[in-house]
């Protein structure tokens, strides 16, 4: 039989079996986590299949309420009440609460995870921690209560397609546009399901946040997971807050790919995913010139401090002030981002161009919080997802990286950065 | 949902056996188009049933002209998008009978599967059926049959493991089940 | 005999000699105050036939109550103010991520002493602070000022509130008022117009005047003042957009009530649900568990009351269990605090820094609560629901009482952390 591939080494290390592709698993879990979206449900699902049972591991479960931090609506505010008493019945300590920032990222910081690790969450952006080589997948309520009551799920290996990329790029392209270009290029009914590994020097360059940006956007592709493999930085970065020695999962050599895909990216070039769907793709000189009404700089694909750094030059360089129609909205990741964006100077530039600067969290993505979009107004957003309507009915989403995004902020239409 | 009896290892029982009127929806039908992100608050489901598919263009009156039985057709990659199981539950509670996809995107996939949600993988199906026709679906074989326009397709239906969770009316009964051949 | 402070305005704009309280005088006033409810009197004002408004240098909107938009009709909502703007040629609108337009009214130099202003919003009388005769109205009646360029009004009779002695450390404006509130009643005051006097007063900042002015409302009075002097002056200064004659009440005004306090042995105040009357000092209800603590609002959203919490949480930590907000009044009050430090040290005390604007205050927005929890809050409203919750409980305070119970996670005396 031949190597395993990285999702292949995980499962199997966690089910105690020969996981292959295509097999289906019983493994154990690392980490299982839910947000204020989500976590209610599973809060009352498994009170009602398990009524007072213990879970399986208090110190394996945690929350983070990122969707609507802090809640706007009474009933928010109920369900995240609902998911700190349950916290509080089961000891669970880890409840990362309406002033944390973005669960993953939360998460991340605080070394909660591994490379080799298998964390399941209520986020179908949980993949992105395959940034760090851990195997983070987003599932519904009813997992998570199985989870949490078991400590195991069961799941498909998905086979892994290679993807290597080659070629050199410099600014403006950045990480996101790396991520948007594979994201047009690839055909989803080959990539639906599978584990991606990636692989090149574009991606060895690639910092802990460029990695984020790609793997965030795994989703888009219709995969399972994609995993980057970490280099001695980023574990040493692991390392330093997990404070417990950590290693990668490597593939082995003659490891058994579906497919295996390269892509040449020299010159790579600012891009934009174009209403409605996010592999909707054109360079960004194709729409510019397209009016905007507001703009967003955050989420999980685009929300650390370099993303906020690069905007924040871009807005210094252009004149530091946001067009008078747009709305430009920034939010930090997390507590620890918005600290440094605070110490950096990054706040007073974005308040003094004219910009919002809300909490750290999902802020406008999940529709959950502010920044609701009217009919017929049109959001240029460094976030993952513009399906039609989504953050407003009749609205209009393009995604783009946070150097287009303050361009286009302070000319007021979709705009290459200077 | 209600829990089934397995009559055998291999058999899903004629529960898996549908009769009703298609609703035809096309591809890259994404979980907020299906249950959109301002109503993530509700854990009512007969209150989620209120808004399915509201999102959806020319869908807006499903849930008040949607019988039950009825069953859902989609094309490509039908839920995509976020991991809500609000999404599933709340077809489920319109009484809609399965979806039958030309593909199922993932996280999709695995919730109905979690809730014992019948849904049925048919390429080319939502170009040969439209919405009205009466169609006759038969889950453990994967057949659909178009009996308005005389057509029959083929399918792939859910086998292994995931066959086994539905079944059983989801993971829970599926967890269940096992707990008690444990005892 | 002398006029007081409301007849002589009112007397000079009417064009008379001098006016009667009871008196009804037609009026033009020097700015017309609306927000986010503009988009709902503009309705009115089309209903009436009028095309054009009278007098748009007059107007001046800011769209503070839910910002970034929260919902798909917020955002409508929104959307149809700026096109009304846009239509009728208003130069003072100020969009969302400006303010409170209580805060931004004055710092954009629309506050000045002698002014006659009136504001759809029932905290207009905040504005007297600068020596302006400053009132709430209808939504009606705003839309007749839009139409016509005047507005009737009917001369209040006045109190004069003498303050003496020396407030003692821990104790601020909002417990003076606090206390006043307790004493006279929700309709102590009704239909009045008050004047604060006397050393205290003199030796105030212009926000913690802007403080007692803001609250005048919650006794029923329809404006408040205090007389302008040099501070007023210098906060001014560099701000007014035009000329401006300050307007003084007469040596011998008669008064309908004149009330003296002596502050020097006042303790912290603290109203009790569900109504701002219900006031007692802060030792009544110490050790009252609070769930939620909010520092922002135009009652209390400026940067002396987040100096005032952040000398209270520096280096220390909010309790577990207790969520701290902050919601700074304006962009202006943002940029003082990022620059004076005070964000890091909330943020690092684990508050949650939200963006500017009106937030959870009137329960639409960003810090509900859920049935059952407490709030303790430097707003000046608690009736029940008033966050947006029927089943929640608001206690009012300052800022440092607010800042000391955030800490312990129950209503504290502030003095022991001063």
């Amino acid at each position: 039989m031949s190597g395993k591939t990285v999702i292949e080494k995980i499962l199997s290390d966690h089910s105690g079996e020969d996981a292959r592709a295509g097999d289906r698993v019983w493994a154990d879990l690392d980490l299982a986590v839910v947000r204020d979206f989500g976590g209610p449900n599973v809060v009352l699902e498994y009170e009602k299949q398990l009524a007072d049972k213990p879970v399986w591991d208090p110190q394996k479960i945690a929350m983070t309420f990122d969707y609507q931090a802090p809640a706007k609506v009474v009933q928010v505010a109920n369900n995240q009440r609902i998911c700190r008493e349950f916290a509080a019945k089961h000891g669970i300590p880890h409840v990362f609460d309406v002033n944390a920032g973005i669960g993953q990222h939360v998460l991340l910081e605080h070394g909660m995870v591994l490379p080799g690790s298998v964390i399941i969450g209520t986020d179908s952006h949980m993949n992105l921690l395959g940034a760090v080589g851990s195997f983070s997948t987003g599932m519904g309520t009813t997992d998570l209560a199985a989870g949490w009551a078991t400590g195991r799920l069961w799941f498909r290996v998905p086979g892994t397609i290679k993807i290597t990329f080659k070629g050199e790029y410099g600014y403006p392209a950045s990480a996101k546009d790396l991520t948007l270009f594979l994201l047009s290029q690839i055909d989803t009914s080959k990539t639906i399901y599978k584990a991606m590994e990636f692989y090149g020097q574009p991606i060895e360059a690639l910092t802990l946040a460029g990695r984020l940006t790609l793997a965030s956007m795994v989703t888009e592709m219709e995969g399972k997971i994609g995993f980057i493999v970490p280099d001695e930085q980023i574990l040493g970065w692991i390392r330093e807050r997990a404070g417990k020695p950590v290693e990668a999962v490597v593939s082995d050599g003659d490891a058994s790919y579906w497919e295996e895909w390269e892509f040449n990216i020299d010159g790579l070039e600012p891009l934009i995913a174009c209403p409605d769907r996010p592999d909707n793709v054109r360079p960004v000189g194709e729409v510019a010139g397209t009016r905007v009404d507001e703009v967003f700089i955050g989420s999980c694909t685009n929300g650390r401090l370099e993303d906020l750094q690069v905007a924040a030059d871009v807005l210094g360089r252009m004149g530091g002030k946001v067009a008078p129609h747009v709305r430009l909205i920034v939010t930090p990741a997390t507590t620890e981002v918005a600290m440094g964006a605070v110490e950096a100077g990054l706040y007073e530039t974005f308040i003094k161009a004219g910009a919002m600067v809300t909490n750290q969290g999902c802020s406008l993505c999940t529709i959950g919080h502010h920044g609701v979009l009217a009919e017929g107004d049109v959001l240029v957003s460094t976030g993952n997802r513009n399906f039609r309507g989504k953050l407003g009915k009749g609205s209009l989403a393009y995604l783009t990286g946070p150097a287009v995004a303050a361009a286009t902020a302070v000319k007021g239409e979709i705009s290459l950065p200077e | 949902m209600s829990h089934l009896e397995p009559e055998g290892e291999e058999q899903m029982s004629e529960e898996f056996v549908f009769s009703g009127r298609a609703w035809v929806v096309g591809d890259d039908i994404d979980t907020d188009m299906i249950y959109h992100g301002s109503y993530l608050p509700l854990t009512d489901p007969q209150e989620m049933a209120k808004h399915a598919l509201e999102y959806v263009p020319g869908m807006e009156d499903f849930t008040d002209k949607v019988q039950p039985g009825d069953i859902l057709v989609t094309g490509k990659n039908f839920g995509c998008g976020s991991s809500r199981e609000h999404a599933v539950i709340t077809l489920q509670y319109n009484d809609v009978s399965a979806v039958v996809s030309e593909s199922f995107s993932r996280i999709f996939y695995r919730n109905a599967v979690n809730l014992g949600f019948p849904i049925l993988e048919v390429p080319g199906i939502a170009h040969q059926v439209e919405t009205g026709d009466e169609l006759e679906v038969d889950a453990n074989t994967g057949s659909v049959r178009d009996l308005t326009k005389g057509v029959e397709l083929q399918g792939a239906p859910l086998s292994g493991l995931e066959k086994e969770i539905m079944t059983a009316g989801g993971l829970f009964g599926y967890l269940k089940k096992e707990l008690q051949a444990e005892e | 005999m002398g006029q007081t402070f409301a007849e002589k305005i009112l007397a000079e704009k009417a064009g008379l000699k001098r006016v009667e309280p009871g008196q009804i005088v037609t009026v033009q006033p020097d700015k017309l105050l609306t927000h986010d409810n503009t988009a709902a009197i503009a309705k009115i004002f089309h209903e009436i036939g009028v095309e054009r408004v009278a007098r748009p240098e007059i107007s001046v909107i800011v769209l503070d109550h839910v910002v970034p938009a929260a919902t798909e009709a917020h955002a409508k909502n929104h959307q149809q103010i700026r096109r009304f703007v846009a239509e009728q040629g208003i130069d003072s609108f100020y969009d969302v991520g400006e303010g409170i337009c209580h805060q931004v009214l004055p710092e954009k130099g629309h506050a000045l002493p002698g002014y006659l202003i009136v504001g759809s919003d029932s905290h207009t009388p905040t504005h007297g602070a600068f020596g302006a005769f400053s009132a709430g109205i209808g939504r009606t009646e705003a839309a007749a000022v839009m139409a016509t360029g005047e507005i009737w009004l009917m001369v209040p009779y006045s109190f004069r509130i003498v303050v003496k002695g020396r407030m003692p450390k821990g104790v601020y404006a909002k417990d003076l008022i606090l206390f006043i509130i307790g004493d006279l009643g929700a309709d102590g005051a009704d239909y009045r117009s008050v004047e604060f006097a006397g050393p205290v007063i003199e030796k105030m900042s212009v926000a913690s005047r802007m403080v007692l002015c803001n609250m005048v409302a919650e006794m029923g009075a329809k404006a408040g003042s205090v007389e302008p002097d040099e501070k007023t002056l210098a906060w001014l200064s560099g701000r007014a957009k035009a000329g401006f004659s300050p307007v003084s009440a007469d040596a011998d005004a008669v008064y309908e009530r004149t009330l003296e306090y002596d502050v020097s042995d006042l303790p912290p105040q603290v109203a009790r649900p569900h109504t701002v009357d219900n006031v007692v000092p802060v030792e009544d209800v110490a050790g009252t568990r609070i769930d939620q603590a909010f520092i922002g609002t135009c009652t209390n959203g400026r940067l002396e009351d987040f100096r005032e919490a952040a000398r209270i949480l520096r280096g220390r930590k909010v309790a577990p269990n207790t969520r701290l907000l902050i919601l700074p009044a304006s962009r202006e009050v943002l940029l003082a605090a990022v620059a004076e430090g005070l964000v890091t040290d909330l943020v690092s005390a684990g508050a949650v820094v939200l963006n500017t604007g009106c937030g959870p205050c009137l329960g639409a927005h960003e810090g509900i609560m859920a049935p059952g929890e407490v709030t303790i809050s430097t707003a000046n409203r608690n009736f029940k629901g008033r966050m947006g919750c029927k089943d929640a409980e608001i206690y009012l305070a300052s800022p440092a009482t607010v800042a000391a119970s955030a800490l312990t996670g129950e209503i504290t005396d502030p003095r022991q952390f001063i």
